[in-house]
């Protein structure tokens, strides 16, 4: 039985991840229809953020504050020399514009920092359990599950209690009108990269804890995660986001813990496998955007 | 006020608006009539800055040319969309709040707020309410209100009673006037011919992307190209 | 051009049975090797050490003190479809001597190409015992292969007392799923159980669900072997210690990183194989410092160190064969015994061409390896590939 809640608590930290990798994709698409492939290499940047902090010493909580600013800063930049410039491109033209920042970012941190790992020591506690009852909870996950929460809680509170938030809700929905109301486009879709920033410098966080390293491809698995997830819960609908990057860590943490043996090097092929039948079900995802885009 | 003059739009190959002028006096109501694709909407949206186009807009003799949408709400031209457009998944509250953002803070944005629950009770009843739930009148009166917080000299109002009742279209030709009385310049696309030119000062029709005829209200109202076209039992 | 002219010369001169006599001939070695994309991580450090060995031979005169090296690099891009694009180039300009990547696929890619071209052709830091065989004898490793590793981990696992231990493999590489294998087959030979076996993607780096399930092992496995690295050894590693479970660990030579070490206390105890430990006073030692001193920073990984030895390795060989010609290299680079280089000896003869090399057993302690011990593994214990 305890080892049966254990999975599900490692299954609430994993989507708790997954929902904050899916919601940066879904906050940059819901607004300018781009499915950000470059959004790993922001990771990885908030890793090298976390990497330097490190290096020169500073308290694990700047660290943190450092990595999110690396991301923010990282995601401003890659919209302001590379997405804006693209802005009247059609959707494949700016999925191809990410490839291209995706792989300009990984050479850059290939050449320029090392092609071999960095490591990001984590505080000694880190390593810890704590004993709730009878479940062992390790201090990464229980981390990672208080983080993802506090993290969707500023970005509800952004979302609907802010200008800027309500903006970005409008954009969503009617981007045209928005900017009928004086509210800068620039402004907006800025805004929007950098709540995205956010969300992948503190997944980012969350992503090396379990690593304990930062390396120039590390951005790869994560932002296929966040696109399946994304996926699932419908692209461009935050609380869609937010359900498929749940769905699809307690997917993954439920097969790997209950798959017989010779079944588990398949592990991803049934994981997708359920994803597909999710999306036969539900082909616009299981929490779709509300409205449908004019043009 | 406005003058437009020789515009042009194209979407792609295809050619909207083939040189139209036409002026805008102020405190008056313009109105633009015409067929479906006639180029109406192209050329509110042209003025409003959405869509590209050749010739010349001039507001108080400075030409709009090249400006974005969110610059010339800013100079007083406010738009408010056909189809009423309103922020569905947003609170009544928070679309008007967001029709003001770019104009006013504090206290000023709380008193539009106000005079606009004022002028449209309606919205005071659901101001929490979010606005894709309201009825199709009660989303025109919003998305007017939403365009008023910008405290516009002239306003577009696109279609504006298209597919409402009766009797709210009414109340939508009631308020255009009220606007109107209290020194909006208003230039108007409006497929019930009779209901606009009734309260029009000046009108002109339009067919394919060019300007067929012009007029006062009254004038056009009696041409038989209008009565035929736009006013036929 | 002046290579290409060079290589039209010698290849008339070779076909007209003529030798030449001069004082400096230039030899072009040609490296199709991934410099950026997944593989860089090796191939980077690996090229690294490979040019300033090259430096250093061409200030002594060149290879064998008379053929100085031209290279010829490519980048592969981590891309077998590259790899084989570059091999090609490369054998189409006249290289007489071909470098190949960190990795099985694109090396046996590039060496099908070069083989029936009669062009020596070394990996990098290929470590799967297959790939010679898959290409043919113009085929070289040389770095430890995984067998051999496996062989002298499970030697050092039976003798340590170890009884039963837990594996954990995945299925998504040759290293990371037969290095284990191999090891599970020695280990039965001497006696000892394998308690358990697990399953990982590579990249997937949520542990969480194998973590539980070792946890809930009873008896506890004696230790836990693996040939994970990187991203997924520390976070299987932080997670496996967040969880309590204290069982030794057991690694391969990818964990021989400054990342490991970096983790802190929790990589306290793990044990792994490696291709040389810069212990003070050692001959690696000293090149370390000599690498640092040159380039301004410290080798990350022995990759440099190993790519270093290489153009060493064919140093001896072409003075063997007295000639860079292509079969009579072969015979020489398969005919080496006990070269002498930075991490003990590289011995080619009797084997299928992967190398049997002294490879170094280390324990970490406090951010630091320590070394345990340096040997060849006995041949006996070695599984056929």
């Amino acid at each position: 039985m305890d080892v049966v809640l254990q999975q599900i608590v490692n299954a609430i930290s994993l989507g708790g991840i997954y929902a904050l990798l899916a919601l940066g994709l879904a906050v940059v698409f819901s607004i300018v229809s781009l499915v950000n492939f470059a959004h790993g290499e922001l990771m990885t940047v908030a890793g090298y953020g976390m990497f330097f902090a490190a290096a020169v010493s500073l308290p694990f909580p700047f660290a943190v504050g450092i990595a999110v600013l690396f991301a923010i800063i990282a995601a401003l930049l890659t919209e302001r020399f590379a997405f804006r410039p693209m802005r009247k491109a059609d959707a494949t033209g700016l999925l191809l514009t990410s490839f291209a920042v995706s792989a300009i970012l990984r050479v850059i941190f290939q050449n320029g920092i090392s092609a071999r790992p960095k490591p990001v020591p984590l505080p000694s506690g880190f390593a810890g359990v704590i004993d709730i009852g009878f479940l062992h909870i390790g201090i990464v996950p229980l981390l990672s599950i208080v983080m993802t929460a506090l993290s969707l809680a500023a970005l509800i509170l952004f979302l609907n209690r802010t200008t800027l938030g309500k903006a970005m809700r409008a954009a969503a929905e009617d981007f045209q009108v928005l900017r009928l109301m004086g509210i800068k486009a620039n402004r907006v879709i800025a805004v929007a990269f950098a709540v995205s920033g956010a969300l992948a410098g503190v997944a980012a966080v969350l992503w090396i804890a379990q690593r304990g390293s930062v390396d120039p491809l590390m951005g790869f698995v994560p932002v296929l995660k966040a696109f399946v997830a994304a996926v699932i819960g419908g692209l461009g609908s935050l609380t869609g986001a937010v359900a498929g990057g749940f769905a699809l860590g307690i997917l993954e943490v439920l097969f790997q813990a209950f798959l017989p043996d010779a079944a588990l090097p398949f592990r991803d092929a049934f994981v997708l496998g359920f994803v597909i039948l999710i999306l036969i079900w539900r082909p616009d995802g299981l929490i779709p955007a509300p409205v449908a885009r004019r043009s | 006020m406005l003058e437009v003059s020789d515009l042009k739009v194209k979407y792609g190959e295809v050619a909207a608006v083939k040189g139209i002028s036409l002026s805008v006096p102020e405190g008056s109501i313009v109105v633009l009539l015409g067929a479906n694709g006639a180029g109406k909407s192209s050329t509110l949206n042209a003025i409003a800055g959405l869509v590209a186009y050749t010739g010349s807009i001039r507001f108080d003799g400075t030409s709009l040319s090249g400006r974005p949408a969110e610059d010339i709400v800013k100079r007083g031209i406010s738009l408010t969309p056909e189809g009423r457009r309103v922020f569905p998944s947003l609170s009544v509250a928070d679309n008007l709040h967001l029709g003001g953002a770019a104009h006013a803070s504090g206290e000023e944005l709380k008193k539009r707020v106000e005079a606009e629950l004022h002028r449209f009770s309606i919205l005071r009843e659901r101001y929490h309410q979010k606005a894709g739930l309201l009825s199709g009148g009660e989303q025109q009166m919003l998305a007017i209100a939403r365009s008023l917080m910008a405290s516009p000299r002239l306003l577009l109002l696109d279609e504006p009673s298209l597919g409402l009742a009766p009797l709210i279209v009414d109340k939508v030709f009631d308020l255009i006037l009220d606007l109107k009385r209290r020194g909006l310049t208003i230039l108007l696309v409006e497929q019930n011919a009779e209901r606009a030119l009734e309260i029009a000062d000046h009108g002109y029709v339009l067919q394919t992307g060019q300007v067929v005829l012009e007029g006062t209200g009254a004038e056009l109202a009696r041409s038989d190209l209008v009565k035929q076209a736009y006013l036929a039992e | 051009m002046k290579n290409f002219r060079f290589a039209v010369l010698a290849g008339a001169m070779g076909l007209a049975g003529l030798t030449t006599a001069a004082a400096a001939e230039d030899v072009t070695i040609g490296l199709a090797t991934a410099q950026t994309g997944g593989l860089a991580y090796a191939d980077q450090p690996s090229l690294a050490g490979f040019k300033m060995a090259v430096d250093e031979i061409n200030v002594a005169g060149g290879l064998a003190g008379k053929y100085k090296i031209v290279l010829d690099i490519k980048d592969t891009r981590t891309d077998t479809a590259a790899t084989v694009q570059a091999a090609q180039e490369l054998v189409a300009e006249g290289v007489k001597v071909m470098i190949t990547p960190c990795d099985a696929d694109p090396s046996i890619a590039a060496g099908q190409i070069s083989q029936p071209a009669q062009i020596p052709t070394l990996t990098f830091c290929g470590t799967t015992p297959t790939i010679t065989e898959a290409v043919g004898d113009y085929m070289f490793g040389t770095y430890p292969a995984d067998n051999g590793q496996a062989a002298l981990l499970a030697d050092y696992a039976a003798k340590k007392g170890y009884k039963n231990i837990y594996i954990l493999k995945s299925p998504d590489s040759a290293y990371t799923l037969r290095l284990p294998e191999y090891f599970e087959e020695v280990f039965k030979k001497k006696g000892g159980t394998i308690e358990g076996e697990g399953t990982y993607t590579m990249g997937q780096q949520d542990f969480a669900a194998e973590v539980t399930k070792i946890k809930a092992l009873n008896p506890q496995p004696d230790a836990i072997m693996t040939a994970a690295y990187e991203p997924d050894f520390p976070a299987f590693l932080q997670q496996l210690r967040g969880a309590g479970v204290t069982a030794p660990i057991i690694g391969s030579d990818g964990i021989d990183s400054p990342t490991i070490t970096g983790l802190g206390a929790i990589a306290n105890g793990i044990v792994h194989t490696t291709a040389g430990s810069p212990v003070e006073g050692s001959k690696l030692a000293a090149f370390y410092d000599k690498f640092k001193e040159k380039t301004g920073a410290a080798p990350e990984t022995v990759y440099v160190a190993t790519g270093y030895e290489i153009p060493y390795i064919l140093d001896a060989a072409v003075r063997a064969a007295g000639s860079v010609d292509g079969p009579a290299l072969r015979d020489a680079l398969a005919n080496l015994k006990d070269v002498e280089v930075l991490t003990g000896k590289v011995t080619y003869a009797g084997t299928s061409r992967m190398p049997i090399r002294d490879i170094t057993i280390v324990e970490i302690e406090d951010g630091k390896r320590k070394p345990i011990l340096t040997a060849m593994p006995d041949p006996a214990d070695v599984p056929k590939p």
